[in-house]
């Protein structure tokens, strides 16, 4: 609840008709992920950035707590679970697709717009999305963005900001800032009449803000919109699997095929974490369908485009199957309960509902975190270890690796699948993998709920500097309070 | 010495200089004014209009460790001095702006520290230079992102503190793209790593935990040591189909190198601008090439036998042949991991050039040519023969977007130049001379326009100043935050134009460097262009432009 007074003024901004206490709306928020206690007040649902600006100017007034959230339920993470008290600032209003710009490969989207609506839009201008392993359905792509997910395409994703380009922020302070080069002079119109598409996503100046603000879990600003990287939408595209025994195998044909940049799609799944994305039925069956398939499984696309597009895939098939006869694999257009065709579909899009981790059990926990592909061994080794430790079955542990920025490291994914009842096993589980895995090296870099204690414990500079650059951008610390590095102060 | 070296000459306590020689080692530093003269000669890219000096140092140190080069911040600070660092001093941007500053010169610290040929990064110090790095990382198979002022230029000075394009860039993106890491000394001594080598883990990432402190180290320009000091850094590296290493006997354009099995070269010309754009946007699209390189017929004459070049430019014919005919060409080189590939990779090409109406000339027949230039164009060793005309040259540098922008402002940047061309103002190399290239396979491009000159002479350094304010005026007419916004002039009319980037800088110089410490001039001084001279017409231009570019309140 907040005071009448308070609600009033929340009313002038978005208009009393976005301004709810309704715990049925509320509840989400309550708890995400490993993040449980946020207390969410209230929600408003600003229309505008001018909107978004008075709320900013407000919560500097009545040293509010603003939590930022584009994206519809489950909330996965936690990061846009209050810690204690907040004001809820949902984004999902703002869903406008402002451009799609076919020439130059670019979307100017909202918060609110969905993977669901953007796949579609976006191909039929004959251009691709870069997404997610099989986001939630009600996924914001900006948010997505965002939060660093990695994309299954490494090829294309060249930097961590990939595929985000440019952004409009509106800084905890209340001001207002396009990076890149949407920052200016003149406006976006102005800009298009002059043959820009903000597509340069670095400055302005000496600058680089959008990267301050990504991964900041909205501690640091709201963004408005953003335009988005996609990419031409392939002719020819085929799906292999490489089912494999050993993980060296597939790390070895990976490292070979990514260097020279062969190959679309890229990843690496464990039998359970394939089970449960190509179930269709879940529960028993995931188990069932893990049990059929490879200890390991490596899953790539390959494209022709618009030119020679036959003898692109051919010889890309060529190369990858040398590379795949040095490494000791055999790829295969299907493995057991998938074709490479039903494995197109699953990674060109948004998972059903509800959203496919919880078919298996009910449940799950995601725990991820940065890493190369040849320290992944020790890092499964630790977390089987653990599971033992709490009687979790190894071979019920979902492991999906993802490798990032054209090769050069990999996102290292484990799941923990659950009944509910389970949940408390499962968090301790959890919480004492991700410490076992902290001080064996992994980089925690998106450091969700409990991870940010773990993550900043091992880099006090980066906290005294990020500390720095809070108080600049968030003066009045009116973003997100106690998320990351940044303590808690006054709340609601 | 100069005049001028004479009159900012500072000087600096003998406690303070007793703390940079225990700093580095007595035998590392130097007050000599000899010695501050030499690092006080700045001609490259000096655009002051009557000298090319700059402020002399009050004294030089050459750092060999992190430690070193903490310590002597910290003496910086402790005696209200201020330190300017440079790798390989690539211009006038490397020298002091102030009477106070210590010239921390980063030349003993020039290792290669790791090579992870497997996860395809090396870490490396300041001055371990874009060459030595190649020549190392070909063994294994690699190859790495040399940006265009060359081979001898330090790779962690583009990355974190510079800019950083190359004809490369297709297949090895932006310099500060390529950053998985760096070690940063700040300007009140303390050392932040970022990413995972902050944490400890390795270099193998450079964002994180949360939000990413790259985005304060620099932005499309780096800050250009005025935020403090880069001693290591993970530049990321790429795929080379080629040798271990090329065999080349020679250099520069007597080179003669052995050509890789896998490579194609090829010369695209086309017919207008539409036609030319719309075949790179496909190229880019056929996810072809490792080199690309868009300039001006008339600039690789002008660079490789500037004397004939002069000759012929006094003739109408030869001109126009030069200029229009062949204006809209891009040398297209192509690198495959196997002959199929090639074929691939040669076969749209031609696909592509034929279907915009364009001829592309398989220069691999020409191998006098291709052996001469393979270097020019693997090791980038071409772009500094741009001095030979004139001795100097300036760029304007354009603001990385979509490849329309880059083509308006090359017409933009042409014009300009042929009205001082004209006027004698510089250097005839037929206007049109830019270096444009596109990157991450086209998805936007970069074109900066060069200008040569001839320091000597009065008319040509007299027009420096108003030909950099045309080119102001010209970003401002298309929406532009021009990459060289780090020149306090420009950054005082552009700043406030463009989210106020000017405010938020000193915010950061101001949270990070509280001792003010580092000389910021480059990063957050402000100035004021020479209007005096100005064509009026240009004067009243330029405020209906800021007047018309004024954000919303």
């Amino acid at each position: 609840m907040i005071a009448p007074e308070l609600k009033q003024k929340l009313s002038a901004i978005v208009g009393a008709e976005d301004v709810t206490e309704d715990e049925g709306v509320l509840s989400s928020w309550r708890s995400g992920g490993a993040v449980a206690g946020g207390e969410p007040a209230a929600l408003v649902r600003p229309s505008s950035t001018a909107e978004v600006r008075a709320l900013l100017k407000l919560a500097r007034e009545e040293k509010l707590n603003l939590v930022f959230s584009s994206s519809a339920p489950p909330r996965l993470r936690g990061d846009s679970v209050p810690a204690g008290e907040g004001i809820m600032v949902d984004m999902s209003k703002m869903d406008r697709i402002v451009r799609l710009d076919r020439r130059n490969k670019v979307a100017l989207i909202e918060p609110g717009v969905t993977f669901e609506r953007l796949i579609p839009e976006a191909d039929a201008a004959g251009l691709k999305v870069l997404m997610p392993l099989r986001p939630k359905r009600g996924k914001s792509v900006l948010a997505s963005a965002l939060e660093r997910e990695p994309i299954i395409i490494p090829k294309y994703h060249w930097d961590m900001t990939d595929p985000m380009l440019c952004t409009e922020l509106v800084f905890g302070s209340g001001d207002l800032f396009r990076t890149g080069s949407a920052a200016g002079p003149g406006s976006l119109e102005q800009q298009w009449a002059a043959g820009g598409a903000q597509k340069n996503p670095m400055g302005p100046a000496q600058t680089d803000f959008v990267r301050v603000v990504q991964g900041a879990q909205g501690t640091m600003a709201a963004v408005t919109w953003c335009t988005l990287k996609l990419e031409v939408k392939p002719t020819i595209h085929r799906i292999w699997f490489v089912p494999d025994r050993k993980l060296s195998r597939l790390s070895e044909f990976t490292y070979r095929s990514l260097r020279p940049k062969l190959a679309d799609e890229w990843l690496i799944l464990n039998s359970y974490a394939l089970a449960a994305l190509i179930s269709e039925k879940g529960g028993e069956e995931v188990d069932a369908l893990a049990q059929r398939q490879a200890p390991w499984t490596a899953v790539y696309g390959v494209s022709g485009y618009e030119y020679l597009p036959q003898e692109r895939v051919a010889y890309q098939e060529r190369d990858l199957a040398r590379h795949a006869q040095a490494a000791g694999v055999v790829p295969s257009p299907e493995v057991a309960g998938c074709s490479w065709k039903g494995m197109e579909r699953i990674l060109s899009s948004p998972s059903p509902e509800p959203y496919y981790k919880t078919a298996p059990r009910g449940d799950f926990l995601d725990l991820f975190f940065l890493s190369t592909l040849d320290r992944v061994p020790a890092f499964l080794e630790i977390m089987e270890a653990e599971a033992e430790r709490f009687s979790y079955p190894a071979q019920r542990i979902g492991a999906y690796i993802q490798p990032i920025q054209q090769g050069r490291n990999v996102h290292v994914e484990f799941t923990l699948y659950f009944r509910p009842a389970d949940r408390e096993m499962a968090q301790a589980l959890f919480l004492s993998a991700s410490r076992a895995l902290s001080e064996a090296g992994a980089f925690f870099s998106r450091p969700y709920g409990p991870w940010a204690e773990l993550a900043y414990a091992r880099c006090p500079d980066t906290v005294a500097a990020l500390r720095k650059v809070k108080a600049i951008l968030d003066p009045d610390h009116v973003l997100n309070r106690g998320k990351l590095c940044f303590e808690a102060r006054e709340v609601v | 010495m100069s005049e001028t070296a004479a009159k900012t000459f500072g000087t600096i306590s003998e406690e303070a200089y007793r703390d940079l020689e225990e700093a580095v080692g007595p035998e590392n530093a130097s007050r000599e004014p000899g010695v501050l003269d030499g690092y006080a000669w700045q001609p490259t890219n000096n655009d002051h209009p009557t000298e090319r000096w700059v402020k002399r140092p009050v004294a030089v140190v050459l750092p060999g460790s992190t430690a070193e080069v903490q310590a002597v911040v910290r003496a910086c600070n402790r005696h209200g001095l201020k330190f300017k660092a440079f790798s390989t001093g690539w211009g006038v941007w490397c020298g002091p702006t102030y009477d106070n500053v210590v010239q921390v010169d980063l030349r003993r610290m020039n290792r290669i520290l790791e090579i992870d040929e497997k996860n395809m990064y090396a870490v490396v110090e300041p001055y371990a230079i874009a060459a030595q790095i190649q020549a190392e990382v070909m063994k294994k198979g690699l190859n790495l992102h040399i940006h265009g002022s060359g081979p001898n230029c330090s790779p962690l000075a583009s990355a974190t503190s510079g800019w950083g394009v190359g004809h490369d860039s297709i297949y090895m993106s932006y310099s500060p793209r390529n950053v998985l890491g760096a070690e940063w000394v700040l300007p009140d001594g303390e050392v932040l790593r970022l990413g995972a080598p902050g944490s400890g883990l390795g270099w193998f990432s450079g964002d994180g935990p949360g939000p990413s402190l790259r985005g304060v180290m620099r932005g499309s320009a780096g800050a250009l040591s005025g935020l403090g000091i880069f001693t290591k850094c993970a530049l990321k590296l790429y795929n080379w189909p080629g040798p271990p290493r090329i065999e080349t006997e020679g250099c520069l354009l007597d080179a003669r190198s052995e050509i890789p099995e896998n490579m194609g070269f090829y010369l695209c010309a086309f017919p207008d601008r539409a036609s030319f754009l719309e075949a790179v946007l496909k190229m880019g699209e056929a996810e072809i090439g490792y080199n690309a390189l868009r300039t001006a017929t008339a600039a690789y004459l002008n660079v490789m036998t500037p004397r004939l070049f002069k000759r012929l430019t006094d003739t109408k014919a030869i001109r126009d042949l030069m200029g229009k005919t062949l204006e809209y060409t891009i040398m297209m080189v192509l690198a495959a991991n196997s002959r199929e590939e090639l074929d691939y990779q040669a076969g749209s090409l031609l696909s592509i050039v034929e279907d915009a109406g364009g001829i592309a000339l398989d220069m691999s027949t020409q191998k006098p040519f291709v052996r001469m230039a393979l270097m020019g164009f693997v090791r980038a060793t071409i772009p500094a023969l741009v001095f030979r005309i004139g001795g100097s040259f300036n760029t304007a540098l354009d603001r990385n977007d979509a490849l329309d922008t880059q083509e308006n402002w090359r017409d933009a940047c042409l014009a300009i130049k042929e009205e001082w061309i004209s006027k004698g103002g510089i250097l005839d190399d037929m206007g049109d001379n830019p270096y444009y290239v596109p990157y991450e396979n086209n998805m936007w491009a970069h074109c900066e326009v060069v200008y040569q000159f001839d320091h000597r002479k009065p008319e040509h350094r007299a027009a420096l100043e108003p030909i950099f304010l045309d080119f102001t005026i010209a970003a401002l007419e298309q929406c532009m935050e021009p990459m060289f916004s780090s020149d306090p002039r420009v950054r005082a009319i552009i700043g406030p134009l463009a989210g106020g980037f000017n405010r938020w800088q000193r915010e950061v110089s101001k949270a990070l460097d509280p001792g003010e410490a580092a000389d910021s001039t480059l990063y957050c001084g402000e100035g004021a262009f020479d209007l005096s001279a100005v064509d009026g017409a240009k004067v009243k231009r330029l405020n209906e432009l800021i007047e018309k570019l004024k954000p919303e309140a």
